[in-house]
C-alpha cells in the first residue's frame, strides 16, 4: 500500500524536473534505453513513482544512478515529459537525501542560499589573507594546508557518512542479505566504474562524450595529485611541472566544451541546466584555468607581485572544495560508482 | 413459363471454380429444358461480361436470365441493371448464390460442392421460369418531416430541411428546447457554452416559417407509412396565456410563492425547483412553464401574474408528414445504489452532476454540501464497458468530458487537485490535446483492470480510494478525495415509448438500431423513419450533428420529389378466399395489414407503403390467401422440387 503524495512533484520541480506530469506511461523511454534491463527497468518506473509521489520507493532505488543521461529517452518521449532530466533530478534529490547535514538540499533548491554560501567562503578566504597581511609565502603555505585539510575533512565528515547513509537506504533498509565475500569481490567493480564510467559506453553514440568526461576525470585527479600532493612535498621535478600544465589545460579546454554545449543546448542532456550544473562546469573550468595561470606565474616568478591572482585561485578552490565537492554535483563521482557496487551486491544476494 | 433462359456460371476468379467443377456444371445446365444459352465466365460482374450478357439477351431474344455467382447482397442490383439495360424486366432475373452458400462452405468436398451447386442452379432455373415481370410501385409523398426532439441534432436538421424547401414539424417533449447540450457549460473545442449553441440554433429555427415547433409535445399514435404518415400529437399546456409579455420581476415573485418543490432534473437532483420554472433565464422559448404533473393548482402565482392560466388542458393535434426523424437523445447512466458509494456516501456524485455543480458554484470556492472541495477523484467507465450485467459498450464521450471538466475545475479553482482513475483513456482525435493539457496541469492518472475495481470508503475528510494501479506494477495506491466523481456514460432514454409506437428496432445495447452500421447508418428498417444523434449510440455534439445532417439529406432526397418508388415484392391478398381472421395482422411487424369491407365481406388489405415483403403473414394464413409477389407458392414449390430431384 502506498499513499499518493501529489505535492512531491512540486518538490522535484525545485530540483529541476521538467514537465514530468505529462507522462502517459507508454514506456517508450524504457524500451529505448540502452542501459535498462528486465531486472533494472527504468526510467518509466522512476517517472511513475515521482508523479505519484512514492518517495520511499525512490529513496531506496539505485536506478537513478544507473542512468548516464544520453538523452535518448527524452528524445523519444511523445509527451515531452523529459525522463532523462527527471533521472538527473532524482540524482540531485538523492544527493540531498543522502546528505546528513541537509545543506545539499538547501543549496540545490535555493539560489539565495547558494550565493550566500559562495560569498561567505570568499569572505573567509579574504579574511585569512588579511590576518596574514597578504604575505605571499604564508598565504601559499596556508593554501596547501587548506587543500589537505579540506580534502580530509570533507571526506571524513561529509562524504563517508553520506555513503554509509546511502548504503543504509538502498541495501540495509531494503533487507538485502549480502554474502560477506561479495563485499570484497565487488571492490574491483567499484574502482573500475569510479575511474572509467565504462557503462556510459553502452549508451548509443556516446563514445566522444564518454572520452571527454574520462579525460576530465583523469585530468582532475592528476591536478589534485600535482598541485596538492607534489607541491606539498615541494617537488621540483620537470615532469610534474609539465604534467601540471597539461592537466590544467585539459580541464579548462574540455569543461569549456561542456559549458558551450549547455549554452547552445546542442545535446539532449544539455537542454536543461539546473544552477548546480552551471556551477559545476564553470567552477571546474575556472579551477583548470586559474591553476594553469598560477602555474605560469609561479614558474616565471611573477606570483610575488601578483598575489591577487593566487587569491582568486584560492577562493575558487575553497568554494569548490567546501561547497561543490561535499554538497553539489561532484558527489556523483562517488554515488554513481557506489551505486554500481551496491547493485552488484544486490545481484549477488539473489 | 419462360423458355429462353440464359444461364451464366461465374468462376469468381478461383473462389468458386477451385471447389465447384464449373465446366461440368455448365455442360449439364446447357441440357436443361428451357435453357437457351449456358456459359461459364471468369467474373460475371466484370464490365466486359456484363456487356456480353446484354448482347446475348438482345441477339437471342432471351426472356429471362440466371446468374450463379456470389450472394445477391453483393450483386443483385448489378445484374438487375444488366437486365434493364438489355430491355429485360429486372424481376425476370434470378441470382443463385454458389459462393457463400456453396464453394466457400464446402471447400473440403469438391464433388459434393459441385452437386449442390447443380441443384441450386436447377432451382434457380425453375424459379426464373415462373417469374413475372414486375414494375415498382409508385406512391405519392408529402414533403413534410416530423423531427422528434429539439436538441442540437433535431434543431440543426430542422434548419437544413427548411433550407431545402421541406416543411418541418419539430416537437420537443420538455418545455424548453436544447436537450442535454443546454445542461453543459463550456464545450470543447470552441469554448462556447451549451447555452450559446442552443441560442444560435433556436434563433435560426424560429426564423423559418416552414418550421413549426411544439414544446411539451409527444407522439401518441402513428398510422400510415412511408410518404404518408398520420401522426397524433399530445401537447402539454404551459399554463401561460398566449401572446403576453412576461414581466420578469413578477415571474420571480411567482416562483417564490409557489409552494411546490420538486427535484430539479436539469441539475440532476443537486437542487430543487418550483412547479413554475425556467431552468435558466436565457432559456428558450422565453416563456416560463408550469409543470402540470406537480402543480397543485393553489393559484398563488395567478394572484401575482394574471398571465398565468391554470385551466389550460392537453391539446391533441393530428399532423400529416412524409418522413420522421428521431433525435430523441440519451440519458446519463444512473449508478446503482452503493456503486462506488453512490447515494450511500455523501461526497459521491456523477460526472453530469459535477458539470452542473461547477455552474452552481461561485468563482472562489468549489463546495459540495457545504464542504470545500480540494481533491477530486474521477472514477471512469462507471456503467460502461462492463463484461457482465451492465453495458458492454464504451460511451465514447465520457473520457473527454471528464478530462475537460477537470481542466475547467483547475482553471476556475487553482488549488483543485484531480485524480483520474481510469481503464485506459480514450480521448480520440483532437480531444487528445485535452488529455495532454490535463496531464501537464499535474492531474494524476491511475489505471485499473475491470477484475480489480477500485474501492471507495468513507474517511474522516471525505473518501479513501484504493486502486490496484497497473501503471505502478499493480501496487495498491491509496488516495484521499473530498469529492468522488463517477464518470458515467450514456444509456438510452428511460422513457422510450416512441420506439414502440413507431416500431423502430432496438439494438442489443438498447439504443435505436440502424439498417447497416457502415452503409446505411441513419435509416431504420421502417421506411422513412430515420435516426440521428445520441438516440442511436453515445455521441458527442459534433457526431450528433454529423448524423443529423446525413439523416436530413436522406429524408429530403426521399420525399422532396413528391413520389416514391417502392419494391413490388409485397404481400398480396386473394380477396376471393380471404375470410377475415386477423392472424396476419397479429404477426405483421410493420402494421401493413388492415381490415376492410369489400362487397359485403370483411377481408384483409395490404397497406403497400408499409409492407416490406418479409413474408411473415404467409404461413399463418389458414386459407392460404396471401402470396408474396416474387416468392409465390408455385415459384418456391418448383424450387424445392428441383432441389430434391
Amino acid at each position: 500500500m502506498s499513499k499518493i503524495n501529489p505535492e512531491f512533484t512540486n518538490e522535484l520541480k525545485k530540483f529541476g524536473a521538467v514537465n514530468i506530469n505529462a507522462c502517459y506511461n507508454c514506456g517508450n523511454c524504457t524500451a529505448v534505453c540502452s542501459l535498462s534491463t528486465e531486472d533494472n527497468s527504468f526510467p518509466r518506473m522512476m517517472l511513475r513513482a515521482s508523479v505519484l509521489g512514492l518517495d520511499t520507493k525512490i529513496e531506496t532505488s539505485l536506478d537513478p544512478w544507473l542512468c548516464y543521461y544520453c538523452g535518448e529517452c527524452s528524445e523519444t518521449c511523445p509527451r515531452e515529459a523529459n525522463p532523462g532530466e527527471l533521472m538527473m533530478t532524482l540524482r540531485r534529490w538523492l544527493t540531498a537525501k543522502y546528505d546528513w547535514t541537509g545543506l545539499s538540499g538547501l543549496l540545490y533548491t535555493s539560489i539565495p542560499a547558494l550565493i550566500i554560501g559562495f560569498i561567505l567562503v570568499a569572505i573567509a578566504i579574504i579574511g585569512v589573507g588579511y590576518t596574514m597581511q597578504f604575505n605571499v609565502e604564508s598565504i601559499m603555505e596556508f593554501g596547501h594546508d587548506f587543500e589537505m585539510f579540506a580534502i580530509m575533512g570533507v571526506f571524513s565528515l561529509i562524504l563517508v557518512p553520506n555513503i554509509i547513509r546511502m548504503f543504509w537506504f538502498t541495501v540495509l533498509k531494503e533487507k538485502i542479505k549480502v554474502p560477506l565475500i561479495s563485499y570484497i569481490k565487488g571492490v574491483w567493480d567499484l574502482i573500475l566504474h569510479m575511474f572509467t564510467q565504462k557503462n556510459a559506453l553502452t549508451c548509443e553514440n556516446n563514445t566522444f562524450r564518454w572520452f571527454e568526461h574520462f579525460l576530465i576525470v583523469i585530468g582532475y585527479l592528476l591536478l589534485l595529485f600535482t598541485t596538492v600532493f607534489l607541491n606539498w612535498f615541494e617537488t621540483e621535478n620537470t615532469f610534474v611541472i609539465w604534467l601540471g600544465y597539461i592537466v590544467g589545460a585539459i580541464i579548462f579546454v574540455f569543461t569549456f566544451d561542456f559549458i558551450l554545449s549547455r549554452i547552445k543546448k546542442s545535446k539532449e542532456l544539455s537542454k536543461f541546466s539546473h544552477p548546480s550544473d552551471w556551477l559545476f562546469v564553470i567552477w571546474l573550468f575556472l579551477m583548470g584555468l586559474s591553476a594553469f595561470i598560477v602555474r605560469i606565474f609561479i614558474d616565471t616568478d611573477l606570483i610575488d607581485s601578483n598575489i591577487w591572482l593566487y587569491f582568486v585561485h584560492l577562493i575558487i578552490l575553497a568554494q569548490w572544495a567546501l561547497l561543490i565537492v561535499p554538497f553539489g554535483k561532484w558527489t556523483h563521482f562517488l554515488y554513481r560508482s557506489f551505486a554500481m557496487y551496491f547493485k552488484k551486491l544486490e545481484e549477488d544476494s539473489k | 413459363m419462360k423458355n429462353k433462359i440464359g444461364v451464366y456460371i461465374c468462376h469468381c476468379g478461383s473462389n468458386i471454380s477451385d471447389y465447384v467443377d464449373v465446366k461440368k456444371l455448365n455442360e449439364i445446365t446447357a441440357k436443361i429444358e428451357g435453357v437457351n444459352i449456358a456459359k461459364d465466365t471468369m467474373f460475371a460482374c466484370a464490365d466486359s461480361t456484363q456487356k456480353e450478357i446484354i448482347d446475348d439477351i438482345k441477339s437471342n431474344e432471351l426472356d429471362s436470365i440466371v446468374i450463379a455467382s456470389c450472394s445477391p447482397k453483393l450483386h443483385l442490383e448489378t445484374f438487375r441493371n444488366v437486365a434493364i439495360r438489355a430491355g429485360l424486366n429486372p424481376y425476370n432475373y434470378v441470382q443463385v448464390n454458389i459462393r457463400e452458400q456453396c464453394s466457400w462452405a464446402h471447400s473440403d468436398d469438391k464433388k459434393g460442392a459441385t452437386l449442390k451447386a447443380l441443384q441450386l442452379v436447377k432451382a434457380g432455373i425453375e424459379r426464373v421460369k415462373r417469374s413475372q415481370a414486375l414494375e415498382p410501385i409508385e406512391i405519392s409523398s408529402r414533403n413534410v418531416v416530423l423531427i422528434v426532439g429539439a436538441g442540437v441534432a433535431g434543431m440543426r436538421s430542422a434548419i437544413e430541411l427548411a433550407d431545402m424547401g421541406t416543411e418541418v414539424y419539430l416537437i420537443e417533449r420538455e418545455y424548453f428546447v436544447g436537450g442535454r447540450t443546454s445542461q453543459w457549460n463550456t464545450l470543447f473545442t470552441t469554448d462556447e457554452t451549451g447555452e450559446q449553441v442552443i441560442k444560435r440554433l433556436y434563433k435560426k429555427v424560429i426564423s423559418y416559417k416552414s418550421i413549426t415547433l411544439f414544446t411539451g409535445a409527444e407522439i401518441v399514435s402513428k398510422s400510415g407509412g412511408i410518404g404518408k404518415f398520420d401522426i397524433k400529437l399530445k401537447i402539454k399546456p404551459r399554463h401561460i396565456k398566449p401572446n403576453c409579455e412576461l414581466d420578469w420581476k413578477k415571474f420571480d415573485k411567482a416562483v417564490s410563492v409557489c409552494p411546490i418543490e420538486v427535484e430539479d432534473e436539469f441539475n440532476f437532483g443537486l437542487t430543487k425547483r418550483k412547479a413554475i420554472f425556467m431552468n435558466y433565464k436565457s432559456e428558450f422559448p422565453q416563456i416560463p412553464a408550469i409543470d402540470t404533473e406537480n402543480c397543485n393548482r393553489c393559484g398563488e402565482c395567478v394572484k401575482i401574474c394574471p398571465e398565468i392560466d391554470l385551466d389550460q388542458k392537453d391539446e391533441i393535434l393530428n399532423i400529416k408528414v412524409g418522413a420522421i426523424l428521431l433525435t430523441t437523445g440519451a440519458d446519463p447512466y444512473e449508478p446503482k445504489k452503493d456503486e462506488y458509494g453512490y447515494k450511500t456516501l455523501d461526497n459521491v456524485i456523477t460526472l453530469q452532476q459535477l458539470k452542473r455543480l461547477i455552474e452552481l458554484n461561485d468563482d472562489k470556492n468549489l463546495s459540495y454540501k457545504g464542504k470545500k472541495i480540494k481533491d477530486v477523484a474521477f472514477i471512469y467507465c462507471v456503467g460502461s464497458r462492463q463484461e457482465e450485467g451492465g453495458n458492454t459498450y464504451c460511451s465514447r464521450y465520457c473520457c473527454t468530458s471528464a478530462i475537460h471538466s477537470a481542466i475547467l475545475l483547475k482553471n476556475k479553482y487553482r488549488d483543485i487537485r484531480n485524480y483520474h482513475i481510469n481503464r485506459g483513456i480514450r480521448t480520440y482525435g483532437k480531444q487528445e490535446l485535452l488529455y495532454k493539457e490535463s496531464s501537464e496541469n499535474g492531474d494524476i492518472y491511475l489505471q485499473f483492470f475491470e477484475d480489480k475495481i477500485p474501492t471507495v470508503e468513507k474517511s474522516k475528510n471525505g473518501a479513501t480510494i484504493k486502486v490496484i494501479d497497473i501503471l505502478t506494477t499493480n501496487r495498491e495506491i491509496e488516495l484521499e478525495a473530498d469529492l468522488v466523481v463517477l464518470v458515467t456514460g450514456m444509456v438510452p432514454r428511460k422513457d422510450n415509448t416512441i420506439a414502440g409506437i413507431l416500431k423502430v428496432p432496438i439494438g442489443r445495447d438498447k439504443f435505436f438500431n440502424e439498417i447497416h452500421p457502415k452503409l446505411r447508418p441513419v435509416e431504420t428498417v421502417i421506411d422513412a423513419v430515420y435516426i440521428a444523434g445520441a438516440c442511436q449510440a453515445p455521441r458527442t455534439i459534433r457526431e450528433s450533428i454529423d448524423s443529423a445532417l446525413s439523416a436530413t439529406a436522406k429524408a429530403n432526397s426521399l420525399i422532396s420529389k413528391g413520389k416514391i418508388d417502392l419494391e413490388p415484392t409485397l404481400a398480396q391478398i386473394d380477396t376471393s378466399t380471404c375470410e377475415w381472421c386477423g392472424k396476419c395482422v397479429d404477426v405483421c411487424p410493420y402494421s401493413a395489414i388492415k381490415k376492410v369491407e369489400k362487397e359485403g365481406k370483411q377481408i384483409a388489405e395490404i397497406i403497400e407503403s408499409n409492407c416490406k415483403g418479409c413474408g411473415m403473414c404467409m404461413p399463418v394464413c389458414p386459407s392460404n390467401s396471401i402470396q408474396l409477389i416474387g416468392y409465390t407458392d408455385t415459384e418456391i414449390e418448383s424450387m424445392i422440387e428441383a432441389l430434391i430431384s
